[in-house]
């Protein structure tokens, strides 16, 4: 009964569509919605990613590009999505899915994802950014689509500035010092920066900044690299800005979360993504302000570690031209374009003139200075729980001794990249 | 240990009746129905178990022998390799670290938790109804706290700025403490984590030995004393004795609820500093669950059994031998 019905508004929906322009139709007249009826699309999407405004369109755009058809959008959670990702592909419960860029390359050398080389240009690959499309790539394949990506910045409070008496952002990192030490010294002002020792991120972007890496790859093996001169310099910088926080440094910047603790209104300034930022009802929008981080010299900011997230297809998926069609909704320029207008760097840079927050006008100039983690299967062994390289940090800024400690992690490192698959 | 068979209640009327005439004895009667009914009775629990504990055991066993990670998951791959996840483990430095660390944190935990429920055992023998009641109503409390929660409530004591303990101690006049981080060092971490196990197993003891204590007849301490017995002389002589096979079990209980204890482990610190707080089944589900080597977290699994296996047996030896003496 049920089923007639669903059958009955599909051919319906299909009439009106082939009434409304005769040719548009993907597959004609009613044979289309037999082909589609009761078949229905699973997409993974994780929690805090698209707005609902996206997740409608995509869902009303797809339904009525293929009559009869569903799509079943699920919101994960970001913790422990490893284990649900693979129990999700290895039991086809998953069709399309947002897999975060540092895992990707882990996922395609599964087997788990389908391999999308043949299909890149009609989801319009030939236009994505090529630091941005990294990950999704393994050995010449493309495995996953780039989706949206963002990177951190400062996110500062004005009216500690304008009363620390500094005009103006800075340029270079030493005029940004300049500005911490100004703030330490003002009244009203608990730290000049918050800046927990474990957020390895700004780490990460310092690293990459001045062309060093966090591993190295000699033939097929990766190698910890924090022994490297690069490592130990990029290192030196960033105890030079931990100094002025006193946020604990064997916390990373989820505990506590370091958007509370700028929102107090007492910390002059943290690194942060655009959502971290204070919620208006907190501190208004006009005192909160942002500008990448500067660099040694004003013509360039420094590295940044771009994250985000890319969209997959299941290689069990049983309606891969299906999926393949969301996923090409997915990618077009209307919605990326949405993805973009909330603050994030859409994949082609044709799109960055949308991301017009002043969030997104700090933060794109400095993504094109970034870089992704290492592209190889087992990079997300380093960055689960117990990661080498935050603990690293927080055992250097504690007073380890640096060359020591690099040995032991890189080791650790060298360890968990060279895990049998 | 969740497994618990439904109180079985059987017996028709008519049943009921018969056995009546027979008194409860086990009786060598011509009914099958009634001697295996000890049997039937028992098979709830027995299937309860073996489904609940046997299989997963044996698949962790199973699990043991492969290379399982995320690849021979998704692909519905099995690939066995032998002995290969044990000669791994077992010659690698890290496991041995582990299980040294894990055996010296259950000695130090076992050690403190017997000395403590002992004492408060004692006392609750010692005091007046009232001031019993109350004690037995706050073992209670720490006892029936859920783990996670209890977990929770320490990380906030001891945190580090706005920890109730470091306010104390700086309020004392230690000042240096008012921002001591308790989790940057492995003793540290420890000690807030031993601290947390101890206060929540120490009123299963206190219970267990004011139980005890009960059964001891008044005339023993009399004599004793009369014998100019003091208190230590008391507990060494007489109280000992009689409870040494509640000492034995509680403390072989114990032993394998620290030493299998993770949540607590898990919810202080995550291991940390610097992984020196990890103990083995929190390795283990590092390993296995965090990293995907499902196949090496069962083998780290299946060593730790081995090793509470041989504990036990020396367990049994002695309650058999015991047995043999009564």
């Amino acid at each position: 009964m049920k089923r007639q019905l669903i059958a009955a508004v599909g051919v319906a929906a299909m009439v009106v569509g082939v009434a409304a322009c005769g040719s548009s139709a993907k597959s004609g007249g009613s044979t289309g919605a037999a082909k589609y009826d009761g078949k229905t699309v699973t997409a993974w999407l994780m929690s805090g990613s698209a707005p609902q405004a996206w997740q409608d369109g995509v869902k009303a755009d797809f339904e009525s590009q293929y009559p009869g058809a569903k799509l079943n959008i699920q919101i994960q959670k970001w913790d422990g999505i490893g284990a649900k990702v693979t129990t999700g592909l290895s039991d086809n419960s998953v069709d399309v899915l947002e897999v975060g860029n540092t895992q990707t390359t882990g996922y395609a050398a599964t087997g788990g994802l389908l391999d999308l080389t043949s299909s890149k240009a009609d989801l319009g690959g030939n236009d994505w950014a090529a630091n941005l499309n990294a990950s999704s790539v393994l050995d010449g394949k493309q495995y996953a689509a780039p989706w949206y990506f963002t990177n951190r910045v400062v996110i500062y409070n004005k009216a500690l500035w304008t009363k620390a008496g500094i005009t103006g952002t800075p340029k270079t990192l030493d005029e940004f010092y300049g500005d911490l030490d100004k703030l330490k010294a003002t009244a009203g002002v608990s730290q000049a920066m918050y800046m927990p020792g474990q957020e390895w991120y700004t780490y990460f972007g310092l690293l990459a900044g001045i062309g060093g890496q966090i591993a190295k790859q000699t033939g097929s093996t990766w190698a910890g690299n924090l022994e490297s001169p690069e490592a130990k310099t990029a290192f030196q910088t960033f105890q030079k800005l931990q100094s002025y926080s006193n946020a604990p440094k064997d916390k990373d910047e989820a505990t506590p979360e370091q958007t509370t603790v700028f929102a107090k209104g007492d910390v002059g300034a943290m690194i942060g993504l655009g959502w971290e930022a204070p919620a208006p009802a907190d501190m208004p929008t006009s005192n909160v302000g942002f500008f990448a981080l500067p660099g040694t010299t004003a013509d360039k900011p420094s590295g940044v570690f771009l994250g985000g997230s890319n969209l997959a297809i299941a290689q069990d998926t049983k309606n891969p031209d299906l999926a393949k069609g969301l996923l090409k909704i997915m990618m077009s320029d209307k919605y990326e374009g949405q993805m973009a207008a909330t603050g994030l760097v859409p994949n082609k840079t044709s799109l960055d003139s949308l991301a017009t927050t002043p969030f997104a006008q700090a933060a794109i100039p400095a993504s094109a200075n970034g870089a992704t983690t290492p592209n190889t299967p087992n990079w997300s062994n380093v960055e689960n729980t117990p990661n080498p390289i935050k603990d690293f940090l927080a055992a250097v800024l504690q007073g380890a001794d640096y060359d020591a400690t690099a040995k032991k992690y890189d080791a650790t490192m060298t360890q968990l990249l060279g895990q049998k698959q | 240990m969740a497994v618990q068979s439904e109180p079985v209640r059987v017996q028709s009327p008519k049943r009921a009746a018969g056995d009546a005439l027979n008194s409860g004895r086990p009786f060598a009667g011509p009914s099958l129905l009634s001697r295996s009914a000890p049997y039937l009775l028992l098979l709830p629990a027995i299937l309860a178990t073996l489904a609940l504990l046997g299989w997963p055991l044996v698949k962790t066993f199973e699990l043991s022998f492969q290379n399982l990670n995320k690849r021979q998951l998704i692909l519905h791959l099995t690939e066995w390799n032998g002995f290969a996840n044990y000669t791994d483990q077992l010659t690698s430095s890290e496991f041995w670290h582990t299980t040294g660390r894990t055996i010296a944190f259950t000695a130090v935990n076992v050690v403190l938790i017997m000395g403590g429920g002992t004492l408060v055992g004692l006392l609750l023998n010692r005091l007046g109804k009232k001031m019993r009641i109350l004690l037995q109503a706050a073992l209670m409390l720490a006892w029936a706290m859920p783990i996670v929660a209890a977990a929770t409530v320490f990380s906030w004591l001891f945190d580090s700025r706005f920890g109730v303990v470091n306010w104390v101690l700086d309020q004392l006049g230690w000042h240096d403490m008012a921002d001591y981080n308790w989790y940057s060092s492995q003793t540290g971490t420890f000690f807030v984590i031993v601290l947390l196990i101890v206060w929540q197993s120490i009123p299963f003891v206190a219970f267990n030995m004011y139980a005890g204590l009960t059964t001891i007849p008044a005339e023993l301490y009399e004599a004793a004393r009369m014998d100019g017995a003091g208190a230590w002389r008391i507990f060494r002589w007489v109280v000992f004795p009689s409870l040494k096979p509640f000492f034995l079990s509680t403390t072989f209980l114990e032993i394998i609820w620290v030493f299998k204890s993770f949540a607590q482990i898990l919810a202080v610190n995550a291991g940390g500093p610097q992984g020196l707080t990890q103990t083995l089944p929190f390795y283990a589900y590092i390993q296995g669950t965090g990293n995907q080597h499902y196949g090496i977290g069962a083998t780290i699994a299946v060593l730790t059994i081995l090793m509470l296996v041989v504990l036990m047996a020396y367990y049994f030896r002695i309650i058999l031998k015991q047995e043999d003496e009564l």
